[in-house]
């Protein structure tokens, strides 16, 4: 017997249409069972041993070298104080260390500030994922009337009254000066830069035996099995770049505001990477998790029941010391990385 | 039912074919097997969850607007393409996966 069923539609009906789900042969998840050997799942988190590059945009020096300070430059917004790193802190994980974000004059924002390491590898973007692109993304908190509070015209002529700026778009951008689009193909350069270094993980990967405790090992064997992290959190960021209703209570539609008609989209956001992840406290889109061991007791057992709940979500029955392994495994995760330099910027 | 996989994962894989049976489209990896698939009027593509995870295939295009709704992990999804043209399939919950069907 096949272990497949099938679902034919006829095209005349799926005409504008959002189907029911087809039925599911059954499959359940890959459950690994304590004892098993961790060695077993490494080689699917295998750093990549290049960044990806945007053929549109390709990366230069002097791409990377406007992008950071226009990064770092509070002039590019309404109230002049607030700048990209104003909420993605290079001291804070690349965020703000608030539950939500803060806006033009101090207005709270809807949700927490994703980080930005290693976002050259994390398309779509925003926890909606609104934005297929970087570049794409660059613009909207600038633009955003609750965020950066920048018309783009405005941001324009202000980048187009500093001499130093306009020296600095022509060297990156030869021919085509200062516009919406040079600037968020610079911002998106730098941002690509922004990556974590190797992890004690890594190295446990890469056969370093001594670079985790076994208690971080016995966590890792929880991640990939009975705590089914890995189903969503995969690969070496451990996000698979989708988005999953986990159950967190509250109204925010999340995906389904964009792609409206699937039913497990409403309340779904991005899963965010786990890199360097016990740097960036309170957790979760909305930030209403203080903690990695709340986080671990929302998906052992808080969840809200409702019909766009991921599939994959459901009671674990965690014991105190795997909750305790798998906090062991997750700081594993962190890396020392280059402090971020902070430019002095064009007059 | 003859199937006919194309599990491949490389880069860039374009694949002509010209069957009566189902051609299929494995989800493996959070990948389709196929970027880019070309086929006959009327054929149909079985779109086959090999992953953990559940899918959701939509495609669009020439018109079409289609949500297969939620595909669990084994389970396939049927889609036959009546309508010469180009059309993009991706995945509703992982839309980093993508791939184009183009029919003659």
């Amino acid at each position: 017997m096949s272990r497949h069923r099938s679902n034919i539609k006829p095209l005349l009906l799926t005409l504008c249409g959002a189907f029911a789900a087809c039925a599911s042969a059954g499959a359940a998840p890959g459950h690994v069972a304590a004892g098993t050997d961790p060695h077993s799942f490494l080689a699917d988190f295998q750093r990549p041993t290049k960044v990806p590059v945007s053929k549109a945009n390709p990366s230069t020096p002097e791409k990377i070298a406007l992008g950071q300070k226009l990064f770092f430059d509070p002039r590019l917004s309404g109230s002049g104080v607030i700048s990209c790193a104003t909420c993605h802190n290079p001291a804070l994980g690349w965020s703000d260390g608030l539950p939500k974000g803060l806006g033009h004059m101090g207005g709270r924002l809807g949700r927490r500030t994703p980080t930005i390491i290693d976002v050259a590898y994390g398309e779509p973007y925003f926890w909606d994922g609104r934005a297929a692109t970087l570049e794409d993304q660059a613009k909207g908190p600038l633009t955003s009337a609750a965020e950066m509070n920048m018309p783009a015209a405005q941001a324009i002529d202000r980048l187009q009254s500093i001499p130093g700026y306009v020296a600095a778009f022509e060297q990156a951008f030869p021919g085509q000066g200062v516009s919406l689009d040079t600037f968020a193909a610079a911002v998106a350069s730098y941002e690509r830069t922004v990556v974590s270094n190797s992890a004690p993980f890594d190295k446990w990967v890469q056969g370093d035996e001594q670079a985790v405790s076994a208690a971080a090992k016995r966590g890792f064997v929880l991640f990939n099995g009975k705590a089914n992290c890995a189903v969503c959190h995969s690969g070496w960021r451990m996000s698979d770049d989708g988005f999953h209703d986990i159950g967190l209570p509250g109204a925010d539609r999340g995906r389904a505001a964009i792609a409206p008609g699937i039913v497990q989209l409403e309340h779904a956001f991005k899963t965010p990477t786990l890199r360097n992840i016990n740097q960036r406290a309170p957790y979760m889109h909305d930030g209403s998790l203080a903690t990695l061991a709340a986080v671990v007791d929302h998906y052992d057992h808080g969840f809200e029941h409702r019909e766009s709940l991921d599939s994959q979500i459901h009671p674990l029955n965690l014991t105190s010391a795997e909750k305790s392994d798998l906090l062991a495994f997750l700081d594993t995760l962190t890396s020392v990385d280059a402090a971020a330099v902070v430019p002095v910027l064009p007059q | 039912m003859k199937r006919m996989t194309f599990g491949c994962l490389a880069a860039t894989v374009v694949l002509t074919v010209s069957a009566a049976a189902p051609v299929t489209v494995t989800q493996k990896g959070l990948q389709f097997s196929v970027e880019e698939l070309n086929v006959g009027k009327g054929q149909v593509v079985a779109f086959v969850n090999d992953d953990r995870t559940a899918h959701n295939i939509t495609v669009t295009g020439e018109g079409l607007n289609l949500n297969g709704g939620l595909q669990q992990p084994g389970a396939d999804f049927k889609v036959p393409f009546a309508k010469p043209g180009t059309y993009q399939v991706s995945c509703g919950i992982h839309p980093k996966m993508k791939m184009t069907v183009t029919v003659k």
